[in-house]
């Protein structure tokens, strides 16, 4: 990447947010001018995205590429030269984020164009969150970095209580009140550094080389602030209430950017604020993390046994997978922590998958219990054949983008712990044995005529979920393409061992 | 073949099988006949290998597939690789032959079937996954292709998937063999966290060259060993296979009699010269082997479902397997492994073939087809011999091997065990061919219409009759050296320390043929013509008999473990999930600040009064606090 590259990264954020401004121009009733219009922006975003993540040269000494500034404020009260700037650049992990976002972006658009109420302002909405999510995972500036995570989740709170169902009042607030209270902490812990670090600018690249020798007893303090309050928004045990209702109340397109990417955004501050900027406080709070992780994979697994609701289901199997980035994480080795992040992006790319899925059968059905259904591979069978898809992946069958990431972490945590190792290796069998359940029940056996109605999925989710399978199996299969970006760089952080 | 191409073996069946899969619908007959051109060519390639196959073993061919690196320096490799030895060879030999008749087979039992083209693809994918998993020269990618098959194996049990017993098998298969391969996947790792590799020949070095801790290593192997008796069947993972039986029939003979399920055997063969260096481990398998043998073959003894008698004698033989593993004897756990792939499908496609004339699989419903179907009741009755091991047919030599390396190799109550195993075999393959195929017909409407299958069955039938016949020849110096092994098969498939050429144990021999034709003659006083002594042998001892009946109560067993402790507990966490964290965590601080707030607001009169009092106080209170730390 050259750093002209850097205006790459700077259309990622702009084009959906001019999108937005483009659409509030549109009428309303133009419904296929608007599908027109985000069908081209989505294409445009997962063009740039893709651009991003092919040209991030993994081979190159340079961590952070196409980085390009801008100031904004400096030189006034406490900070100093570049206090406050527009800095843009990704390193290997930002890389594989940006092509995550490309892609369920994409996805999620085709799928939101048979949403009928208000779908301009659903757009709108959509958009804003989705240039927030760029914008975060592109920054290199801290204060801007915590504007652009703002960004990403405050259109949620409109976007489950306008279009969402099942208590989305309930929903919305939860996530919501839980998500602000995380942020007040990533906010306290962000001006901790930089006070701590004495420079006087939100520069990342500054604070990577000076914060981690902010001394010891402030990095344990300031670590778990970031853990808490990131980690909330990836689902981090005992901060994950939100997670089910959450989902199960949000519209299709939100379940699948909210578990597809925003957990990730959760994930990833972890990474940027606490592992790369605080190795001291994250060597120490490793194993804590670790434990929850853990307790978080086994939890989600065994609370998706008994759920009926399809989607508090998928929204526990969350929990559970996103137990084991943190267990990745918490390993402070390179294949284990590699594994976090690919467990990001295949966790990304397969959920999204599933939320698709179930919103496909409930927009018709109106119902998503797993007992009132059987037979619906007869009925659906593109639709079962997806979902199956997206289930060997979740349990981790060889060959699919769960395996690799799966793999990355259990080798990362045998080396640690294999006690923990043995726990995490029997999540995954609890995992298969919950989807083989719903198998059984929905899937096979006679048809239950009360469905006889129900159509298969439409051409555009058709569309959708085959680039999000079609994802899951270049992981699966082509893994270095993501494992050579993704390792060059975690083996820069501070305090991972090889 | 040249050696380095071996990895076409699995490549070509896994693109037919996209190919079938996508556009089957568009091909003419759904595609069968590209399937079985495809395997064809396997076949004809892979005994172009064997002929080749110098005797050597030899790594052959390897590719990097991800690696870690700290950009610089590569931290971590995992690569994919194939590897062929004379171990690998006997798995070639009984995979391709026995894939390739069950699909010509399949052409006349599936036809008609509403997805005809989808079977076929399936049994592509198996074949793929199948050969992948007999190729691969490291852990990884046999982790891979054991998924790949029980993948194949679920989807092919579930094929009439409209039958809920049906599904409700495929799950119970999965999962269970999923609990073994959770040991699988943990041993693999703990192996290359003591060896800091996948390949197997370099973990088979390393642990020969003591680089293991004992204790470690005694742990790894049984984590390991776990994952094949999950996938073979063995006890106590064991309760999948009968159940597995709601698959079509070329399945069970494709998949759970001949191919996939001795995939556990082939793992602790591969892994043997691991499990030799600590033999605690090896004794193991060696019990489990012995235990599953006699286990099973008793329950095959009262089982009336064609299909589930062959089921339990599958994990009973696999237990046969496992028993020579635990004495190291590799050469006669696969020298019965490949007897035992073809007289044990041709079985299961006799079986097939009554099924398919006459839509009934209880025995006590058959009887009397020898005049309707002559050629599936002789090859059938055949095969029942081969098994039941009566000299000359396959199963004799195989299972003598078996019998002698336990001689040698075990404490006496093995071999005493497998002998009595062997007059059980022998009971209730008689039983089994006598209700069948003799007798009086028990249900006139069945029998009227049931009929001789057509060629394409029959001659599958009739070549897997000539291979139980002289496959067993193998073993003698004379057939090897015409086929190009000099020494017999136990000169080839190990050298070294367990290689020894074939010699008949005359003791051991005819001991084993007197147990087998005692059992024959078991059989016969009982289920010959004569109702009344059948019903005379189940009431010798009802509560035995029950027990039988009942498969020892171990599916009762895990099923209330499933239904009490499992989904208890999975009850108990998600009302600590509801209740505890989100209900009072999370609502409950929500509505305590909201209370608080509902509180406080009545502090917010609006009357100045009561603002000057406050002040008033708060100003005194400053005051008296100020003075009194001064």
């Amino acid at each position: 990447m050259t750093p002209d590259d850097g205006y790459v990264l700077l259309a990622l954020f702009l084009v959906p947010l001019l999108s937005g401004v483009v659409l509030m121009l549109i009428p309303s009733r133009e419904r296929s001018v608007i599908a027109a219009f985000t069908a081209v922006s989505s294409l445009a975003m997962f063009g740039l995205s893709t651009y991003v993540f092919v040209a991030y040269d993994y081979t190159s000494a340079e961590q952070f590429q196409g980085v390009r500034a801008w100031d904004w404020i400096e030189n006034a009260g406490l900070l100093g030269e570049h206090g406050i700037q527009l800095k843009v650049g990704v390193d290997g992990i930002a890389a594989a984020m940006v092509l995550l976002t490309g892609i369920v972006i994409m996805a999620g658009t085709w799928v939101s164009w048979k949403i009928e109420h208000r779908s301009k302002d659903f757009f709108i909405l959509l958009y804003v969150l989705v240039a927030g999510v760029y914008g975060t995972f592109v920054m290199l500036d801290t204060f801007v970095w915590f504007f652009f995570y703002e960004l990403a989740l405050l259109p949620m709170y409109l976007l489950i209580g306008v279009w969402g169902s099942t208590r989305k009042e309930y929903g919305a607030m939860k996530l919501m009140m839980m998500l602000v209270a995380g942020s007040i902490l990533i906010f306290t812990a962000i001006f901790g550094m930089v006070s701590a670090t004495g420079a006087g600018t939100f520069d990342m690249e500054v604070m990577f080389r000076l914060a981690p020798d902010i001394d010891r007893n402030t990095q344990l303090l300031l670590f778990p602030m970031v853990a808490v309050g990131c980690g909330t928004l990836a689902g981090l045990f005992p901060f994950h209430p939100w997670s089910p209702d959450g989902h199960a109340a949000a519209p299709t397109a939100v379940s699948m950017l909210h578990a597809g990417v925003l957990m990730k955004l959760g994930a990833f501050g972890v990474i940027r604020l606490g592992f790369q900027m605080l190795p001291e406080g994250a060597e120490f709070w490793a194993p804590g993390l670790i434990v929850l992780g853990i307790t978080g994979a086994l939890y989600g697994a065994i609370s998706a046994l008994r759920q009926d609701d399809l989607k508090l289901m998928t929204g526990f199997s969350s929990v559970s997978h996103m137990g084991y980035v943190f267990v990745g994480l918490g390993t402070m080795n390179v294949i284990g922590m590699s594994g976090a992040v690919l467990q990001m992006f295949a966790h990304g790319v397969m959920t999204a998958l599933f939320f698709l899925l179930i919103g496909g059968m409930y927009d018709q059905a109106h119902n998503r219990d797993i007992s009132n259904f059987s037979g619906m591979a007869k009925l659906m069978p593109v639709w079962a054949v997806f979902f199956v898809i997206a289930s060997l992946a979740s349990f981790g069958l060889p060959g699919l983008s769960g395996f690799v990431a799966e793999v990355h972490i259990f080798i990362g945590i045998f080396r640690a712990y294999p006690v923990i190792g043995g726990l995490a290796v029997l999540t995954a069998a609890i995992t298969a044995t919950y989807l083989l359940r719903m198998f059984a029940t929905a899937f096979f056996g006679d048809v239950n005529p009360r469905w006889t109605g129900l159509s298969d999925i439409t051409r555009a989710e058709r569309a959708a979920a085959t680039v999000l399978a079609a994802s899951i199996v270049l992981l699966g299969v082509w893994p270095s393409w993501w494992v050579d970006r993704i390792s060059t760089t975690i083996a820069t952080i501070p305090g991972v061992t090889l | 073949m040249d050696m380095e191409h071996v990895w076409l073996l699995p490549a070509i069946p896994v693109v037919i099988f996209a190919v079938i899969g996508l556009f089957g619908r568009l091909l003419p007959r759904g595609g069968d006949w590209l399937a079985i051109l495809g395997m064809g060519a396997v076949t004809v390639l892979a005994a172009l290998a064997i002929v080749d196959f110098q005797g050597d073993n030899i790594a052959v061919w390897s590719e990097e597939w991800m690696k870690i690196s700290d950009g610089s320096r590569v931290v971590e490799l995992i690569e994919i690789s194939t590897y062929v030895d004379s171990i690998t060879v006997v798995m070639l030999t009984a995979v391709t032959i026995v894939t390739l008749m069950v699909m010509v087979y399949s052409v006349g039992y599936m036809a008609g079937d509403s997805r005809y083209g989808w079977y076929f693809a399936l049994l592509s994918f198996f074949a793929a996954a199948m050969l992948t998993l007999v190729v691969s020269g490291n852990l990884l990618m046999l982790y891979l292709a054991w998924e790949g098959v029980g993948l194949a194996s679920y989807l092919l049990i579930g094929f009439w998937w409209e039958k809920q017993s049906a599904a409700e098998a495929a799950k119970k298969a999965f999962i269970t063999t999923r609990i073994g391969d959770v040991g699988l996947l943990i041993g693999i790792i703990l192996l290359w966290r003591g060896s800091g590799s996948f390949d197997i020949q370099e973990i088979i070095h390393h642990a020969e060259s003591g680089g293991f801790d004992q204790t470690y290593l005694t742990i790894t192997m049984l984590f390991l060993f776990a994952g094949a008796v999950g996938k073979s069947a063995q006890f106590p993972l064991h309760v999948w296979l009968p159940d597995a039986m709601e698959g079509p029939t070329p399945v069970s003979a494709l998949i759970h009699a001949a191919t996939m399920v001795v995939a556990g055997v082939y793992l602790v063969a591969r892994m043997l010269p691991v499990f030799d260096t600590v033999l605690i481990a090896r004794d193991v398998v060696l019990y489990t082997g012995l235990i599953t043998a006699v286990m099973a073959a008793s329950m095959a003894l009262v089982t009336s479902d064609i299909k589930r008698v062959l089921a339990y004698s599958t994990v009973s033989q696999l237990g046969f397997m496992f028993v020579a593993l635990g004495v190291g004897a590799v050469t006669a756990a696969m020298f019965h492994l490949l007897t035992h792939a073809f007289f044990k499908s041709l079985l299961f496609l006799g079986s097939g073939s009554v099924i398919h004339a006459t839509e009934e699989q209880e025995v006590e419903q058959l009887g009397g087809l020898r005049r309707k179907m002559p050629a599936t009741t002789i090859t059938f009755t055949i095969g029942a011999i081969a098994l039941a091991g009566i000299v000359p047919l396959a199963g004799f030599w195989s299972k003598d091997e078996i019998l002698v390396a336990a001689q040698e190799g075990a404490p006496a109550i093995a071999y005493i065990t497998l002998a009595a195993t062997a007059v059980l075999t022998a009971v209730y393959s008689t039983r089994l061919v006598l209700l069948t195929f003799w007798g009086e017909p028990k249900n006139r409407s069945v029998h009227e219409h049931a009929h001789e299958s057509p060629p394409v069955m029959v001659i599958p039938l009739l070549i897997l009759t000539a291979l139980a016949v002289v496959s067993g020849f193998v073993a003698l110096d004379g057939v090897g050296e015409a086929l190009g092994f000099a020494g017999g098969i136990g000169e080839v498939v190990y050298e070294g320390a367990h290689g020894h050429a074939y010699a008949l144990n005359e003791t051991v021999a005819i001991g084993a043929t007197i147990a087998s034709l005692f059992g024959i003659g078991l059989g016969f006083i009982y289920w010959w013509g004569c109702a009344a002594r059948a019903e005379a042998a189940r009431n010798w001892a009802p509560e035995l008999h029950a027990l039988l009946v009942n498969r020892y109560y171990i599916d009762h067993l895990y099923q209330a473990t499933i239904d009490r402790v499992i989904l208890g507990l999975s009850g108990v966490v998600g009302w600590f999930d509801r209740r505890v964290i989100n209900e009072t965590g999370v609502d409950g601080s929500a509505q305590g600040l909201g209370y608080f707030g509902l509180r406080l607001k009545f502090l917010q009169t609006g009357r100045i009064p009561n603002y000057a009092l406050a002040m008033a106080v708060g100003v005194i209170a400053i005051a008296l606090v100020a003075f009194g730390t001064n």
